[in-house]
Order: C-alpha cells, then sequence, then structure tokens
C-alpha cells in the first residue's frame, strides 16, 4: 500500500530529518513557555489569593491611602469610619512582609482580638491572642513548615512571641501567615497609632439598589468622610495592590524575556533550515509550487514547531507551579491549579510565536529565484 | 499546418550585468507531441533556453510563448510549471526525507488533489516506471537508474503537456541510459506530449526525429 503524502506531513518529515535540532529548538520554546505557564499562573495564582483573602472574611472594601501598599493612616479616623452609615464593621490592620528564618518569610497581619475577619479561621488548636500581649497564631501550613506548636515560642525580628493558636486559613495567604495583635505589629514596625489601612463590611444594601451601585456609592461616601483616603472594591484592591501588580510586572517581563529567545531559537532553525533546503525549495518551485506555498510548507513548520514546544511547555509549566506550591518559601502563595484561559493563552503564544519566527525565513525562502535555488551548492 | 505549443523568439539571456550572454537571438519553434533533442558544447547555453522554455527563468529580452501567449506575462509562471511542463534533471533532485512514491505526490500538492488520488496516481505512474516493488523506498536505498525512474514518474504526476530533461541520462551507466531513453520515448508516443531533451550525447540526439544544435548562445542548425 502506498503511504498518502499530506502537506503537514511534509512538513513534519522536514523538521524531523534534524532531530536533534528540532528538539534543542523545542526544548528553548518549551522552556519560554514554561517560564509563562510558571510565572503568569504563580502571579494569578497569587491575585487569586488575595481575592480569596478578602472574600472569605466578608470584607467588601479596603480603605487604604491613594498611592501606597504600606500605607500609613492614623488609627484614629476608625471612629469616623464606622460612623459611615453603610459601614457596619471596621477592622483597622496592618499587614508586612516579614523574614521568619533565614529560608522562611511570611505574611504578617495585625488585627485586633474583636476583629470579625477571625470569621474565616478555623482553630486547630489552642486559642485567640489577647489585645496588649506578645502572642501570635499562625497558620496551618506555616507551623508545619516551622515546626511549631501551640505554647512554643516564635521570634520575629528579635522580639519573641508565644504561639496561642494554630488556625486552619480558608486561603494559601492565611495559611502561611502570622496574625499579632494590631498593638504588637504597631510596636515591631515602628507604627505606633498608624495602621495600614482598614477593613470595612458594608450593611446589607437597601431593597431594590443594584449591588454594584450600592459599593459606588458605599465608596463614594466613605471617601467623602474621610478625605484623602481610598475606598477600593475588595476585588479591585485584590488586582491592584502592588504586591500582586509587582508579581504580574515580573512575570509578564521575565516570561517576555523567554519568548523572545524562544522566538529566535525558532526563527534560527528556521533560517538554517531554509538555507539547507534552498536547493529543493528551487526543485519545489521548478515542479509547480508557487511562492506562497513555500510560504506556507515553511510557516506551518515553524508553527509545528511553536505548537510541539507550547505543549510541552504547559507541561514544564504545570511542573514548575506543582515544585512552588510544594515549597516552604512559596507555597503559602502558589497553588498548582491552572485555568483553561491561562493555559489557552499559553498555546496561543506558542503558535503566535511559530508564526513570528517562520515568517522572515518563508519569506527568504518564497523569493529564491528557482534557477538560482536548483545551482545552490 | 500544426500551431507551435512553444515559440522561441529572438530570445536573449544575459547574466552578470550583461558581461555573459548565454542566448543571443534565439528564434524556434516547437510543435505539439514533437520529440527535439537540443545538443551543444558546455556552456552553449542549452540550458539556458531549457529553462526559459520551462518558465523557470525569465528572458532578458525576447519572449516565449506557450500556445501563443507569452509567458510571464500572459501566462502566470507557477500555472505553466505546475500544470503544463514536468521536469527531468541529470541529478534526478528526488527529495531525501521522502519514499519514491511520497516524491511523486510532491507536484501534485500544488493542485487540489484529493490525498487518496494523488498515491494512487503516484503508485500507478511508479507501476508504469517498472518501480512497483520499491514504492517506499527512499532516494538513498535506490539506484540511480531507478531515481530517475522515479524522477519521471514525478515529471509526469499533474499530467503536463510538455517534458524537459536536462541530460536525463548524464549520470548513468549505458545500460540505464538505454532504459531511460527508451522509457522518455514509450511516454512520448503513448501520451503524445512534447518532449525536449538536452543532452551531450550524440547518440542520444540523433534518435530524435529533430536534432538542434546550439553554439556560443545561437542555433547552429
Amino acid at each position: 500500500m502506498a503511504s498518502q503524502l499530506s502537506f503537514t506531513g511534509f512538513a513534519w518529515k522536514n523538521l524531523w530529518r534534524r532531530r536533534l535540532r528540532t528538539l534543542l529548538t523545542l526544548w528553548g520554546i518549551g522552556m519560554a513557555i514554561g517560564a509563562f505557564v510558571a510565572l503568569v499562573g504563580f502571579s494569578r495564582s497569587f491575585e487569586h489569593e488575595w481575592l480569596r483573602l478578602y472574600s472569605s472574611s466578608g470584607t467588601d472594601i479596603a480603605v487604604v491611602e491613594k498611592a501606597f501598599l504600606n500605607t500609613s493612616v492614623d488609627a484614629s479616623l476608625e471612629g469616623k469610619l464606622a460612623a459611615v452609615p453603610v459601614v457596619a464593621q471596621v477592622s483597622p490592620m496592618i499587614f508586612n512582609v516579614i523574614d521568619l528564618t533565614p529560608e522562611v518569610n511570611a505574611l504578617v497581619f495585625g488585627w485586633r482580638a474583636n476583629s470579625y475577619e477571625f470569621g474565616s479561621l478555623t482553630f486547630q488548636s489552642g486559642q485567640h491572642f489577647e489585645d496588649g500581649k506578645p502572642e501570635v497564631i499562625i497558620g496551618d501550613a506555616l507551623a508545619t513548615t516551622l515546626n511549631k506548636k501551640v505554647g512554643e515560642s516564635l521570634d520575629i525580628q528579635g522580639s519573641t512571641f508565644n504561639v496561642s493558636g494554630i488556625y486552619h486559613g480558608g486561603t494559601a495567604l492565611e495559611a502561611g501567615a502570622v496574625i499579632m495583635p494590631l498593638d504588637q505589629l504597631q510596636q515591631l514596625s515602628n507604627l505606633q497609632g498608624k495602621v495600614s489601612g482598614f477593613h470595612v463590611r458594608l450593611r446589607p444594601a437597601p431593597p431594590g439598589e443594584a449591588p454594584d451601585h450600592y459599593l459606588k456609592r458605599a465608596q463614594n461616601e466613605i471617601e467623602a468622610a474621610l478625605p484623602g483616603l481610598n475606598a477600593q472594591l475588595a476585588s479591585e484592591r485584590a488586582s491592584n495592590n502592588q504586591f500582586v501588580a509587582l508579581a504580574h510586572a515580573v512575570a509578564w517581563g521575565t516570561s517576555s524575556i523567554a519568548l523572545l529567545m524562544g522566538v529566535l531559537g525558532i526563527a534560527n532553525t528556521m533560517a538554517m533550515s531554509v538555507f539547507e533546503r534552498t536547493r529543493e525549495i528551487g526543485i519545489l518551485r521548478a515542479i509547480g509550487w508557487k511562492s506562497g506555498r513555500i510560504v506556507l510548507l515553511i510557516e506551518t513548520e515553524a508553527v509545528v514547531l511553536g505548537f510541539a514546544g507550547g505543549i510541552l511547555g504547559l507541561f514544564f509549566g504545570w511542573g514548575s507551579l506543582r515544585l512552588l506550591s510544594m515549597l516552604p518559601q512559596t507555597a503559602s502563595i502558589v497553588s498548582s491549579s491552572l485555568d483553561a484561559g491561562h493555559l489557552l493563552k499559553a498555546l496561543g503564544l506558542s503558535i503566535l510565536s511559530g508564526i513570528l519566527a517562520g515568517a522572515y525565513p518563508a519569506w527568504r525562502g518564497s523569493h529564491l529565484s528557482p534557477v538560482e535555488a536548483i545551482r545552490h551548492d | 499546418m500544426t500551431s507551435p505549443i512553444l515559440e522561441v523568439r529572438k530570445l536573449c539571456k544575459s547574466y552578470d550585468e550583461g558581461r555573459i550572454e548565454a542566448l543571443r537571438g534565439v528564434d524556434l519553434s516547437i510543435t505539439a507531441s514533437e520529440y527535439l533533442a537540443i545538443s551543444g558544447p558546455s556552456g552553449s547555453g542549452k540550458s539556458t533556453l531549457l529553462q526559459l522554455l520551462g518558465g523557470l527563468d525569465t528572458a532578458t529580452t525576447g519572449e516565449v510563448l506557450f500556445q501563443n501567449a507569452a509567458l510571464g506575462s500572459v501566462v502566470n509562471l507557477d500555472e505553466y510549471r505546475a500544470r503544463q511542463v514536468g521536469f527531468i534533471f541529470q541529478a534526478f533532485y528526488l527529495l531525501p526525507t521522502l519514499t519514491a512514491v511520497e516524491n511523486v505526490q510532491v507536484p501534485m500538492l500544488a493542485l487540489d488533489l484529493l490525498p487518496s488520488n494523488r498515491a494512487q496516481r503516484a503508485e500507478s505512474l511508479l507501476r508504469e516506471m517498472g518501480m512497483e516493488h520499491r514504492l517506499n523506498q527512499y532516494p538513498n536505498q535506490l539506484s540511480a537508474g531507478e531515481r530517475q525512474r522515479v524522477a519521471i514518474a514525478r515529471a509526469l504526476a499533474n499530467a503536463p503537456s510538455i517534458l524537459l530533461a536536462d541530460e536525463p541520462t548524464g549520470n548513468l551507466d549505458s545500460s540505464n541510459s538505454a532504459r531511460i531513453m527508451e522509457i522518455l520515448t514509450g511516454i512520448q508516443k503513448q501520451r503524445g506530449m512534447t518532449l525536449i531533451i538536452i543532452t551531450h550525447d550524440n547518440e542520444i540526439a540523433s534518435c530524435a526525429p529533430r536534432h538542434i544544435r546550439i553554439r556560443d548562445g545561437r542555433i547552429e542548425s
């Protein structure tokens, strides 16, 4: 039985004749796409955890200074904020990232003992801390990492705190965090009388008022009562806070560099392939292939490289995220789950990389004179 | 009188900004189903003439007419090469990554044929060349004579009206040369194709009903 030759089969055979080069190129684009999947997945996972942090505690709005992450807001404004009619509960808070050991850093939250935000936590052992005492509660993931139990002490930046409870957090950020009395963290951070901001739970929307409209009105009322401060919706705060923005920027920046290297790798492979096959391209032209079909052949080869590299990259990326989600330094903020949209975007980028990388070699191949190409050694 | 399938008028081709003149005003008329041999010493311009007749290159001045229409202006060169012309080269130029039957299918990829039809036609052409036992062999597994027979099948893939052969026996021993010439002349007779052969071999050239000689870019006889 004679084998049927398809156009894509022909393209694949052209790639496979230089197996090592093709595999190295696949490895390169795979690493680039893997970096994209892992880094952008990491930053999205980070953003997602922030959103869950707000939603699990029931926070509707975060009141912070307009421009800064570690805002320094006067704690005494709490009374004014609580007096705004739409506000049901106010939780003044500080958060920071602190090195607990040379290997482990963690988010540290300062809350009041009566904060509504405790509602999202389930104590596995021990109990709440008390305001004014050097006590902390720690998430179960962090307790495992640090091998700490209730009653043991934890040194934070030269001060010793008693672990009064271990909780299970609703989010990876909480599971890997330390929560201590607000006054203790103010003292530790030299922020007496200051807070990072206020988390606010709103009263239920009046009947007949659309939720979006109500949230907008609440923002306006809070900002009117506290000029100079910014009332951000929890969802906006999750995606706009500067930790997340920085993570996104680093992820996209690094991925872009990796993708550029991947594109150059494919372009180099295709350019070499076209050069080596100059005579063959001349033969194809001689036997009736139009220049457009030559473009299509070379672009198909480049896209096959991009696509196959993309599939490889998805596995690299997923594997990297799995690894990050297991490492103590990153376990608290990385989830290994990937959403379909992100994967499709990665695959789309890999195919686009192939198209871009193949463009010049394809143009060159299609513009070869048949006679000169056939004469080429 | 039969109208010419190919006509060449005052054809000139120069290279290197006019310093090398490969053809110097060639006039030639070739009728449909004609078998023509072109011979001449190296550098005489015979291969250049074949390339211009096959639409692989364009003339510096003058024109080549296919069925009274000028190549390159009225007749699209890609279409012409895909549908009207089959090339056979001295060095065969088979694609090394494809089997014999796949090589024959390559020209058909330029046309909109179903894959199964392409394979069927390629197989039938190779059977015609006596290559039915070598369908799935790669070029490096074939002898020189077998490679040339695959190349002939490839040239016939899109059922062209003109077969152009540039030294088709140049790389073959005498028995393979005789076999290839037998195949080519057989095809020309059976299919009524126009066959134009470039050759150094006077014996081969003299077998053609019409034989022209080229020297220094001009037709001698």
